[in-house]
């Protein structure tokens, strides 16, 4: 049970990174390439806070959410507003993913520096199993934002104009929504969330600047299994590739952990290239 | 302006002498008593424009992000050395195993990558870097895991040891041997064809070209190069370790890219020289390398679409002049003979499709005959679109049948339906960039008529005979729509009226079995539309079979030998011009018009006709 705790609470991490995947995705068609990076620029600012300069946790988590929300808001600007074509964008952002690495290497070194986390560090017994505070929150958080994300795209106006957004572009501007606008506070509302979870995703990884890349794959292969656009989809995914991570590490070895996570998504792709929650939509001419 | 005659003699010649002359000046270096610091920087530069190159197929050329060159890469290098290890020293042997080893990991990794759109292979490839340290460390015992591979022997060519000098002439052998095949492929149909794929898949599906094979193919045709690299890496260090693989040297290899132009065949040299002389030369800069890679990516991104050799190529159009102005004359001369266009009977029955709970179609039948022109009518949203995306393949018929003579088309996808007959243009003209009228209007016969890209690489007779083929075709078929003497223009600068007779002539080209014309008049002022309606009768009259699709009813009456008239989804009426002409529903629920107004009807219908023909060009 320690190991399905540890693997529940991994894939949360990455179901986490496919919502904010999804959350651009649903707003803008684009993949930001560098959303896993943010969340590990999140965490390396939680580190700053905490440790450095003492800050208390809630102070921490708005200053997080707000720094990264501001460095999303100027990655939309520099490398995806300006590029015309779609294909470029793949680049871009790629782009910005590697200076992000480059960036957090230069001013917090390449050591994995250690986020504390305020709910303490100590292992509980739950079913059966040993499990930290910190992957209690980060399960809540991933299952939290799911169900919250469906409310709120369900109920509320901005919601509903973010689905008709992803439905059909041009429709929705001929509707009076400001897509352009819409989509960039999606962009930096996924910024936000990143930083707000840099915490907590840093106090179970470390801080490190390795982090974006590792988080970046697994993001996406949790986003293949579930569908691109799916938010139920990412907590399958979560739960499929954490727990495949962790078994392949505890019953094979460390270096078949990655391995694991690859061959199924290889499988995925094979047998349903548009993830278990989408369904195939015809081509359009 | 003294350089402007030098430009000009230049551009006369054949263009590839520059790049051969600069590839034997390379292979002659040794004879330059170089600093070794320069001539080791000069083989590693060679080496990284191999793994740019690779990555320029795929990128650049079938538009698909890949960042797996460095696993190809690593298959290479520890392949070579392996064997190198084991006593096979001989250099051509280890760079045959080595771009074999590398085309498997391409073709095995691009299956699944390539199934889901863009991202998927991005990232797959990505995961694939990641792995690498992993496998090489479960296979330790063979590849010395994060140790590395120790004990490369010193390389020998059929039994000769390789001094160094040697070994630096064989890289360059190696480099300008593959660029010569990459520049044979990008010149070659395949590489129009690749053009084809980037522009739009729809688009190169409905010309027959199977979109995941292509694309594949670019990819895994791409691992080669990388894995040439990779055994020529092994030998110049006789050490290799998984840290020369790295994720930093994906990118260095994807800026380099981007840096000399994806699209592009010699860009990848420019771009691996500059970033191997120029950047990694300090050790100041290692610090700094994710960053600038990283700005530089995004910088590449944003401004430089074409990379350096775009800049460059757009610098040397204007040096050498712009190409006179191909005279717009209207009376380019026409063939009084034209040649017959075999067509055959379409048969469309109780075709149905329903989208979710839209019924869009309910049991449609057609027939188009050759020598014939059939036009589909109707309001929009009465299921045109539908029933020709249908006949094309990009739909899944719910019930009913469509044939072309006895060949059933529903249950087969759309490049498969291109290649069975039946060829398509575009509302909006789909036309590759960066190509010519010729190679544009050439591309319709890629599907049809093959010739393997191992063919086109070594210009062997079959290659050479399609290609003469492709070329008189191409003028027979210009000749026909009457845009010859544009055939040396950019395509996609052409005027709306002639890039739609150049669509035609690209569907002409491959031989149709049916030709289906989708608004084809639509946006075009009256010359163009007599000039296209003069080439669609042309056709007919050939024994084409001809489908319109079109909102210009006067073009539809002045044309069309039998008019089918959809509404909601299901047939309104069919028959003659005449008898539309006269049918009171096609007249009340298409043109809007009440067949009990005292007006005359023929003042009534122009206006009408006027109104629908403004709507239409939006």
């Amino acid at each position: 049970m320690t190991l399905i705790w540890g693997g529940l609470s991994l894939g949360a991490i990455y179901a986490i990174v496919a919502i904010g995947y999804n959350i651009v995705f649903i707003s803008s068609k684009t993949f930001n390439f560098a959303h896993a990076q943010l969340t590990m620029v999140g965490a390396f600012v939680a580190y700053t806070g905490l440790v450095k300069w003492h800050l208390p946790t809630v102070l921490v988590l708005v200053i997080a959410a707000a720094a990264v929300a501001l460095v999303a808001a100027i990655e939309e600007r520099i490398a995806i507003r300006p590029v015309g074509d779609m294909h470029n964008i793949l680049v871009t952002t790629l782009g910005a993913s590697i200076l992000l690495d480059g960036i957090a290497q230069l001013t917090w070194g390449s050591q994995p520096l250690s986020v504390p986390f305020f709910a303490g560090d100590k292992a509980i017994s739950l079913f059966g199993g040993r499990v930290y505070p910190v992957e209690i929150f980060l399960i809540a958080i991933a299952v939290l934002l799911v169900v919250g994300l469906g409310f709120y795209s369900r109920r509320s106006l901005t919601g509903l104009a973010l689905l008709g957004m992803a439905e059909d572009r041009e429709a929705a501007l001929l509707r009076g929504v400001n897509v352009r606008r819409l989509a960039f506070m999606a962009f930096v509302a996924a910024g936000a969330l990143a930083g707000f979870v840099g915490l907590f995703v840093g106090s179970k990884t470390f801080a490190v600047s390795t982090l974006g890349a590792a988080l970046a794959l697994k993001g996406f292969v949790v986003l293949a299994i579930g569908g691109f656009g799916s938010m139920p989809g990412t907590l399958v995914g979560g739960t499929l590739v954490g727990l495949a991570e962790a078994f392949a590490s505890r019953y094979l070895g460390g270096e078949y952990a990655n391995l694991a996570v690859f061959l199924i998504l290889v499988t995925i792709l094979m047998l349903r290239p548009a993830g278990l929650f989408v369904r195939t939509k015809e081509r359009v001419v | 302006m003294a350089g402007l005659p030098l430009a000009r003699r230049i551009a006369a010649g054949p263009l590839w002498l520059v790049p051969l002359a600069a590839g034997i000046l390379l292979i002659l270096v040794p004879y330059f008593n170089l600093e070794y610091s320069i001539v080791r920087q000069l083989q590693l530069a060679m080496i990284l424009s191999l793994l740019v190159s690779g990555l320029n197929l795929s990128l650049g050329f079938a538009g698909e992000l890949a960042l797996g060159q460095v696993a190809m890469y690593a298959a290479g290098a520890y392949t070579a050395g392996m064997l190198s290890q084991r006593g096979h020293t001989d250099i051509v042997l280890q760079l045959v195993a080595a771009g074999v080893a590398a085309l498997l990991v391409g073709i095995l990794t691009g299956i699944p990558g390539l199934r889901l759109g863009s991202w998927s292979l991005a990232m797959t490839s990505f995961f694939l870097v990641l792995l690498l340290p992993d496998v090489l460390a479960i296979f330790r015992e063979d590849t010395g895991g994060r140790n590395g591979l120790t004990g490369i022997l010193s390389p020998t060519l059929f039994g000769r040891m390789l001094t160094p000098e040697d070994y630096f002439m064989v890289i360059a052998i190696v480099t300008v041997a593959w660029f010569a095949v990459m520049r044979n492929i990008a010149v070659s149909r395949h590489g129009t064809a690749l053009r084809v794929l980037k522009q739009s898949p729809v688009l190169a599906a409905s010309m027959g070209i199977n979109v995941f094979r292509m694309k594949l193919m670019a990819y895994a045709l791409g691992a080669v190069p990388a894995g040439l690299a990779g055994a020529l890496f092994a030998s110049l260090d006789l050490y290799i370790s998984p840290e020369a693989f790295s994720f930093t040297v994906a990118t260095t290899i994807l800026a380099a890219s981007v840096l000399g132009g994806s699209a592009s065949v010699y860009g990848a040299v420019f771009g691996a020289f500059i970033l191997q002389f120029g950047l990694n030369q300090s050790t100041e800069f290692q610090r700094y390398s994710l960053v600038v890679t990283g700005a530089f990516l995004i910088i590449g991104g944003v401004l430089l679409t074409g990379g350096l050799s775009g800049l460059a190529r757009s610098l040397w159009k204007r040096a050498v002049g712009e190409e006179p102005a191909a005279a717009a004359d209207k009376d380019a001369a026409r063939p009084d003979e034209v040649p017959a266009v075999p067509g055959k009977v379409l048969k469309v029955e109780g075709v149905a499709k329903s989208f979710g709970g839209n019924q869009a179609l309910k049991g449609v039948d057609l027939v188009a005959s050759p020598g014939k022109v059939t036009a589909l009518i109707g309001p929009n949203g009465s299921g045109k679109t539908t029933l020709l995306n249908m006949i094309c393949g990009f739909y899944r018929t719910d019930a009913g049948v469509i044939a072309l003579d006895d060949r059933q088309l529903q249950r087969m996808g759309p490049d498969r339906v291109a290649r069975t007959g039946v060829a398509r243009t575009f509302q909006t003209p789909n036309i590759p960039e960066g190509i010519t009228v010729r190679e544009a209007v050439m591309a319709g016969r890629y599907a049809g008529h093959r010739a393997t890209v191992l063919e086109a690489v070594l210009r062997l007779p079959r290659y050479r005979k399609v290609r003469r083929a492709d070329l008189a075709e191409a003028d027979r078929v210009l000749d026909l729509v009457g845009i010859r003497h544009l055939e040396d223009a950019e395509a996609t600068a052409l005027p709306l009226g002639q890039r739609r007779l150049l669509e035609v002539a690209r569907c002409l080209i491959s031989n149709p079995g049916v030709l289906l014309l989708d608004e084809t008049a639509s946006g075009l002022d009256e010359d163009e539309v007599e000039r296209l309606a003069e080439v669609i009768r042309r056709v007919r009259d050939a024994g084409g079979t001809v489908v319109l699709v079109e909102h210009n009813f006067q073009l539809v009456l002045s044309l069309a030998d039998e008019i089918v008239a959809l509404a909601h989804g299901e047939l309104m009426a069919k028959g003659t011009p005449e008898e539309i002409q006269n049918n009171e529903r096609v007249m009340s629920e298409y043109l809007g018009i009440d067949p009990d107004a005292p007006a005359a009807p023929h003042v009534v219908l122009a206006d009408v006709i006027d109104g629908a023909q403004e709507g239409v060009e939006r």
